[in-house]
């Protein structure tokens, strides 16, 4: 099989910015469609605006300050300037600047200083003038959390400080008008909006401030959300000021009996998400390849009735179970599924749209395309949390691979990663054979087998073919380091079974179906081999492939790993994947 | 919400055909006033008794309680804490009976008057341990012998919902009239809100009352506002509700909303998991989390607790920062 250069090359990302309208299953109407028009912008996106550029640089030299602390940037009184220096200089307000472990900076800046109130003299001993006192503000955007100092300027002194973790000040007038110049300069506002909006469109003339209050649950970063009103309707594009960037959009109605529902970050992607992809199919055609898509909701991301130039291949594939064991702790792991954010079985979840992904071979050529879905635990990567990428890939020459990766982290670096795929050949009469080393054996009867270093493969890299009765049909490569995704091979568990008309026996969602830890080949598809196994020869059949995959966290040979390290002082992540998962290549 | 309640109650033991047409005379806005809630001076509901087995198996009842939530245990639990109080570096002692496991991993837990304890199954991570059949099925520890056995199945759809796997969720009891109030979800799905709160005879098992329609989480009972309320929170949204109670433990009003927990905590969506009230003061505690009917399981705390006062005289809740 040609050497594909996958990962390294593709370029292009298709967004989902709105459901495809087309060939639904259900009628529109039974979705809110400002639900169905929000837009989740693309997280692999490194687009940045210009007019944040000096801002960062303000923000790398306050990081390389002994006490790093950015100041605040809105107009100071000379006294409002005196209390942020006593602040910035007190060792309890400043508790937090810094990683106490290793002393790496983190990103603080100070958002207010404020005349104090009686209400926050509260906690004070003794008798103080109020007109003498200030409250300092610091946000830690790498730790979200708010410090707060109460300084008595005349006896130069900080009288009181508290800190609240994941909590957020209100944030100033220059970082406001920053998030409402991303949100006019992003192409999603606009595309949403219909023209470009204006920095005076902002201004919501009911609550006199151009900013909505939203969360980021997920990426605990602070978010605000600029909001536009047009024709009596609310457009909240949220904005990411700890990373500068879109995190989506979404109209709502403006309300007139009461407070609308803020838009976040979870609700604006688990919405979206469960409207779009997990109650109805969405059909793709491109490259001569067509299939519908969909999230399930404990089966990943399924395609079915998937066909190449008119030719159905396959009847469905999909990724059941995520088994996970730790080889320190007996019978310690996880069976997880992954699917849908909300009602699903899943204990990773989507909270990303699937994207579409140009592949490009060595000589800059594109071969094909690839869908992917990204399911994640909320805090990864923190330790046992989880990241599971699916990734199926489509070749121009008829050619297909259904894969997936763990990126760590989990619970520790002795893990076992074993994903079970399910693949449902669309053929009504295949036959299956091996390669024992000179010629292709088939064979008779559902069965497993294990993927191990005897395992002879053709000079090509292949194992096993599919043929049907014109004698046409796939050669099947596993994982055997031969892809170019730093694959170090499956060691794969391969199952053949009859697809039966009459009997359910996966093809609909599938709940767990095997258990976390078990290391031989019960992983839950040998459940559909009977005591006396069918006959698989001119039968339709299924292929169940269950990768293993050991994680690795030793400098310089990370695998299914992931670890977060702090930059420009908030923290980004670095990631290990393990692909794994078969080649089908037609025979000719 | 779409609540579907039977029919309201009034409180009387008179003959049905008086009591009918006194219940008709409290539909006229002329004569409401007059066919007011009943008044109830309860100060508590506590009447939970220690179940007698602890003492047999060398338990001291005074530091120990049942757990559902033990790490990487599945089942029911007993814990006794140590002296101190301190549950540090393994410093408490566990017990599982032989048949703590028969139900996979468990939610609720309530301990009634007599010692029982009734918990009710909620998977975690994955349905291996448990099958969707069976979330709608409350479980009995008997109070002297310490075995679990099935008390009861509610009633089901015949179709289980393949994206929700949930069912009971929330337990709470009213010492009265010794009622058992159980909230499932089971059945629900996205689109529609299929759940229940159903009212049982704690002896019989006998269903006496139910609201349908409402997907409710945790629940509590007080008697604070001068009536004897049932408040329980949305499973779908961060609101509290209430709903007033007969002496006999039936349902006596539609469920009506109290307040939200909606942008309060980290989160500003969580759901009330648990509602407490403080005997003394009277005040609510809502353990709240975060819910949207799947099977993550955050690897940190995600249980925040909002204390919230009554105020007499504008008859609300308020919410104690």
């Amino acid at each position: 099989m040609m050497k594909r250069t996958l990962f390294t090359t593709y370029i292009f990302i298709i967004l989902f910015s709105a459901c495809n309208p087309s060939n639904d299953t259900k009628p529109q109407n039974q979705y809110d469609e400002d639900v169905l028009s929000s837009i989740v912008a693309n997280t692999d996106s490194l687009k940045t605006f210009d007019f944040v550029l000096p801002k960062v640089d303000e923000i790398k030299k306050a990081m390389a300050l002994p006490t790093p602390i950015l100041l605040c940037g809105d107009s100071l009184t000379v006294q409002q300037k005196l209390a942020q220096q006593i602040a910035i200089v007190d060792v309890n307000f400043t508790k937090y600047v810094r990683n106490v472990k290793n002393n790496d900076a983190y990103r603080n800046e100070i958002f207010a200083v404020l005349p104090a109130r009686e209400s926050d003299l509260s906690s004070t001993k003794g008798i103080v003038n109020i007109v003498d006192c200030y409250k300092v503000e610091m946000y830690n955007y790498t730790l979200n959390l708010t410090s707060i100092g109460i300084v008595n300027i005349k006896e130069n002194k900080i009288i009181a400080v508290s800190t609240q973790e994941q909590t957020q000040p209100e944030i100033p007038l220059y970082l406001k008008n920053i998030a409402i110049k991303i949100a006019i300069n992003s192409p999603e506002v606009q595309q949403a909006y219909g023209i470009k909006p204006t920095e005076k469109d902002a201004l919501m003339a009911s609550t006199k401030t151009a900013l909505n209050r939203t969360r980021c649950e997920r990426s605990r970063h602070l978010c605000v959300a600029p909001t536009f009103t047009k024709d009596g309707k609310a457009l909240w594009a949220i904005v990411d000021l700890t990373e500068y960037k879109l995190v989506g959009v979404r109209w709502t109605n403006t309300g007139t009996t009461g407070p609308v529902k803020p838009i976040t970050e979870r609700r604006l992607q688990d919405d979206k998400i469960t409207a779009c992809f997990c109650e109805k199919e969405t059909p793709l055609d491109k490259d001569g390849w067509k299939m519908n898509y969909m999230l399930t909701s404990s089966d990943g991301l399924r395609i079915a009735q998937v066909s190449f130039n008119g030719k159905p291949i396959l009847q469905s594939a999909k990724l059941v179970d995520w088994h996970v064991s730790y080889s320190g702790t007996d019978g310690f792991g996880y069976s997880d599924a992954v699917g849908c954010p909300y009602f699903s079985q899943a204990a990773v979840i989507a909270f990303e749209p699937p994207k579409i992904l140009q592949i490009k071979n060595d000589a800059g050529s594109f071969v094909g395309f690839a869908l992917e879905q990204v399911f994640k635990s909320e805090l990864w990567p923190s330790p046992c949390n989880y990241n599971y990428r699916q990734r199926y890939e489509f070749y121009k020459d008829g050619s297909f691979r259904v894969a997936a990766a763990s990126i760590g982290r989990g619970c520790g670096n002795d893990g076992t990663y074993r994903p079970v795929f399910r693949i449902a050949f669309a053929d009504e009469q295949n036959n299956f054979a091996e390669w024992n080393g000179a010629n292709w054996t088939a064979w008779q009867n559902e069965k497993w087998q294990l993927q191990s270093s005897n395992t002879a493969y053709t000079p090509q890299g292949y194992q096993y073919q599919f043929t049907n009765n014109n004698g046409t049909g796939f050669f099947m490569q596993p994982g055997n380091g031969r892809f170019s995704d730093k694959g170090r091979g499956d060691n794969a568990y391969v199952y053949v079974t009859q697809n039966k008309t009459t009997v359910e026996e996966g093809e609909a969602d599938l709940i767990t179906i095997g258990p976390c830890c078990n290391t031989d080949y019960q992983q839950g598809p040998e459940k559909f081999i009977d005591s006396t196994p069918d006959n698989i020869q001119n039968k339709k059949l299924v292929l169940w492939y269950v990768a293993q995959l050991k994680n690795d966290d030793s400098k310089g040979r990370e695998y299914c790993w992931a670890e977060s390290v702090l930059e420009n002082g908030i923290y980004i992540t670095k990631s290990y994947p393990c692909f794994a998962g078969p080649m089908f290549v037609p025979i000719k | 919400m779409n609540i579907k309640l039977k029919i309201l109650k009034p409180v009387c033991n008179l003959p049905t055909a008086i009591c009918q047409l006194l219940f008709a005379l409290c539909l006229l806005p002329t004569v409401l006033f007059s066919c007011k809630d009943e008044i109830v001076d309860f100060q508590t509901n506590e009447c939970k008794n220690q179940p007698a087995f602890f003492k047999g198996i060398g338990f001291d009842p005074n530091r120990t309680a049942y757990s559902t939530s033990e790490n990487r245990k599945m089942g029911l639990h007993l814990i006794q804490f140590n002296a101190t109080g301190d549950t540090s570096n393994g410093g408490k002692k566990l017990y599982q009976h032989p048949s703590w496991k028969m139900a996979g991993w468990l939610g609720p837990i309530l301990i009634d008057p007599q010692g029982n304890c009734f918990v009710g199954p909620v998977p975690v991570i994955n349905l291996l341990d448990n099958p969707p059949a069976k979330q709608n099925t409350i479980y009995k520890v008997d109070g002297n012998t310490g075995e679990m056995k099935m008390f009861m199945e509610l009633p089901s759809t015949e179709i289980i919902s393949s994206t929700n796997p949930y069912g009971i969720l929330g337990f709470t009891y009213l010492c009265e009239s010794n009622t058992l109030y159980v909230s499932t979800v089971h059945g629900s799905t996205r689109d529609k809100e299929l759940g229940f709160i159903y009212a049982i005879d704690a002896a019989t098992g006998k269903i006496i009352d139910k609201i349908s329609n409402v997907d409710a989480l945790g629940m509590g009972i007080s008697y604070i506002t001068g009536k004897r309320k049932l408040y329980f929170g949305s499973a779908r949204t961060s609101d509290i509700f209430s709903v007033s109670l007969s002496k006999d433990g039936k349902f006596y009003s539609h469920p009506s909303l109290e307040f939200s927990i909606s942008d309060i905590g980290p989160r500003g969506d969580d759901k009330a998991r648990r509602i407490k009230f403080d005997k003394a003061s009277g005040n609510m505690q809502v353990f709240a989390i975060e819910f949207n009917y799947n099977l993550t399981a955050p690897t940190e705390k995600q249980e925040n607790i909002y204390a919230f006062a009554w105020n007499s005289s504008i008859q609300k809740w308020e919410y104690n920062k």
